[in-house]
């Protein structure tokens, strides 16, 4: 089953001659409980895929489906909403919020969502999961890189989303963080099904994904 | 949670384990600002005080009865003071006998009719000092002589604008020009009668209002004015009654009260009598409120300025916030309610410090001006605008920049576009 379906997606940075073309017609499906990952150069276009996928910005013309429904035709309010249920995300740099704890950091997505105090126990779950139990109440700035990305990762699935994006999450991490990174994702691909979309431009990262999409100057080069 | 609950959470987090220099000096700043805001206003407060306590004391006192606009004089003077002095909350009264003359100082020396130096004309006011003590404190500023007694007949004290020498700022021409205590000044009166006075006394008022005027007793007076009409008409006369109240009394009340005694006069307020003196603390009213709106500009400014730098280093920290799904609402809450706690925390540090420090400086070292020793004086008014003005500065400083990060993509605030 299509969880994402993408039709003739376009993104045009700047006007006239000064226009950049970083999408000219993506077509796409991912499925459910896929791991991709989307891969090329510098300047392909991938991040800007992903960004559009995850509705972090808007595209110039296309569509894009999530479980069957037009997310672009959402208003701001209603896709700020549905990025906080249904998608998470994994930045390149580190993204925690440096004056919370690294517990706080991952049930603060959920805190908007549940009244309950449930978001802190899946919080301290998603900390277990991804080996932080012991580092919940520090702050960022006092863990390191790897840990940070990791409790970005936890973060991202506290609120049990359907599909989880990654922006080359290893980029500014040692190889053996990275490899822990990584290593998780497959787990929760595996594990828990957990739908991924990785912006990646490491060759070797292709052993984790089911799938990897090549781009190339705006444009799908081939499926692999 | 609800999204005020977590607008509050995100406040509290940034502030608490926020740098804490950066918060040290918006508080700064603000607290800064706000005392600046009441400074300013409570300082010309203060002048606009120093010269109306000038003027009560050395000219109007508080309450002056003058009579109705068809006549020249109160009469039946001594029931009114009688009356009067019944009154709760007034300390004194003091009656003048005033009128117009020329005065003329070393005349005999003069070969010349046409010579005019060291003449001039001026008022002169007919006192009785004991009563005058009472009521206004002229007695305490002779810088020569004595002041005058009960019983003097032949006695004059002038201010020093009127004697001239020295210590007069008034030029040296339009005054007697120099005269001295014992030496002798002759008057002639509006009704043309001619005396000569021996000067008992200087005084030198920090009011030049004051240091106009001159003083022989009211039976002199009356009996200058007496020559013309009836006799001893003028010993129950008055050109103006002085009424002095004690601290704190409701003026309004007490003149309202007077006016219920049926005297055949006017009661004004000094305020409402001296109407230009009244024109110049207006004006100092009007340059307080306008130096008060320019300090309130200025301090939104920095605190603009302050809080927009700090904003715009959350700028990444915002982006995420969007990104992960936060609503805005809760981002500008979060920010509102910081700066409206850094609003108050300045109010509150600022006013303790005007409150405990500049208050009882000023107090222990008050400005020594020409006009009289200068403190401050907090008008309630202005400290409620000014508590008003700080808060919507430092919310309008708060939310702008979040309302400009906020509009911008996602992706440009993340990436610190």
């Amino acid at each position: 089953m299509n969880i994402i379906r993408i039709n003739n997606l376009q993104k045009v940075y700047g006007q006239g001659l000064t226009a950049t073309y970083a999408l000219k017609g993506i077509t796409l499906d991912i499925q459910q409980g896929e791991f991709v990952a989307i891969m090329g150069r510098s300047g392909s276009g991938k991040s800007t895929l992903l960004h559009l996928l995850g509705l972090l910005d808007l595209p110039t013309a296309g569509e894009i489906f999530i479980e069957d429904r037009n997310v672009l035709k959402l208003s701001g309010e209603e896709s700020a909403a549905f990025r906080l249920k249904e998608l998470g995300y994994v930045f390149q740099e580190y993204s925690l919020i440096a004056e919370l704890t690294i517990l706080e950091n991952v049930y603060l997505p959920a805190l908007c969502l549940h009244k309950d105090k449930q978001y802190r126990n899946r919080a301290i779950e998603l900390l277990e999961i991804v080996g932080l139990q012991d580092r919940m109440n520090h702050y960022p700035n006092e863990v390191s890189g790897g840990e940070q990305q990791r409790a970005s990762i936890a973060r991202s699935l506290v609120n049990q989303p359907k599909i989880l994006f990654a922006d080359e999450p290893t980029a500014n991490l040692d190889g053996a963080s990275a490899e822990v990174v990584l290593e998780l994702f497959r787990k929760l691909n595996q594990d828990l099904k957990q739908t991924i979309v990785m912006v990646t431009h490491e060759p070797e990262d292709k052993k984790y994904v089911d799938r990897v999409v090549w781009l190339k100057d705006g444009l799908i080069e081939n499926l692999a | 949670m609800g999204n005020l609950k977590l607008s509050f959470f995100l406040a509290y987090k940034s502030i608490i384990k926020g740098n804490r220099w950066t918060l040290s000096m918006i508080i700064l700043v603000m607290s800064l600002s706000f005392a600046n805001l009441i400074l300013i206003p409570s300082l010309l407060s203060g002048v606009t005080e120093a010269i109306n306590g000038q003027q009560i004391d050395t000219v109007y006192a508080n309450i002056v009865i003058s009579p109705n606009p068809d006549k020249t004089y109160l009469n039946h003077v001594s029931q009114i003071e009688n009356k009067l002095s019944q009154q709760s909350g007034v300390i004194g009264v003091a009656a003048h006998l005033n009128s117009g003359a020329f005065f003329e100082y070393n005349w005999l020396q003069k070969t010349s009719p046409q010579d005019k130096s060291q003449t001039g004309n001026w008022n002169v006011i007919g006192i009785d000092p004991e009563q005058e003590i009472q009521v206004t404190t002229l007695h305490s500023s002779l810088i020569a002589g004595s002041y005058l007694e009960t019983g003097d007949r032949d006695k004059i004290v002038l201010g020093i604008e009127i004697a001239g020498g020295e210590d007069a700022s008034t030029l040296s021409s339009l005054t007697l020009g120099g005269a001295k205590v014992g030496d002798r000044v002759r008057l002639t009166f509006s009704n043309s009668v001619q005396r000569e006075y021996t000067l008992k006394g200087i005084f030198k008022a920090r009011s030049l209002s004051a240091n106009t005027l001159a003083f022989i007793s009211r039976n002199e007076m009356a009996s200058v004015l007496n020559t013309v009409t009836e006799v001893s008409v003028f010993a129950d006369r008055a050109s103006q009654l002085l009424v002095r109240t004690e601290k704190g009394v409701d003026e309004t009340q007490l003149i309202s009260d007077i006016k219920n005694l049926g005297i055949d006069g006017q009661v004004r307020s000094w305020r409402d009598y001296g109407e230009t003196m009244g024109g110049v603390v207006s004006s100092f009213d009007i340059m307080g409120s306008l130096i008060g709106s320019i300090g309130l500009l200025v301090a939104a400014i920095v605190m603009f300025i302050v809080i927009y730098i700090n904003v715009v280093h959350k700028k990444r920290q915002i982006g995420i916030l969007r990104a992960i799904g936060i609503n805005r609402s809760v981002i500008y809450g979060s920010y509102l309610i910081q700066s409206f706690l850094f609003a108050i925390l300045g109010i509150v540090i600022g006013g303790l410090f005007f409150g405990y420090g500049l208050m009882p400086y000023f107090k222990s070292y008050p400005i020594d001006l020409s006009i009289g020793l200068v403190s401050l004086v907090i008008d309630p008014v202005n400290v409620r605008n000014s508590i008003g003005g700080i808060l919507v500065a430092a919310v309008l400083a708060g939310i702008i920049p979040v309302v400009n990060i906020v509009r911008q993509s996602i992706i440009k605030a993340i990436w610190g576009n």
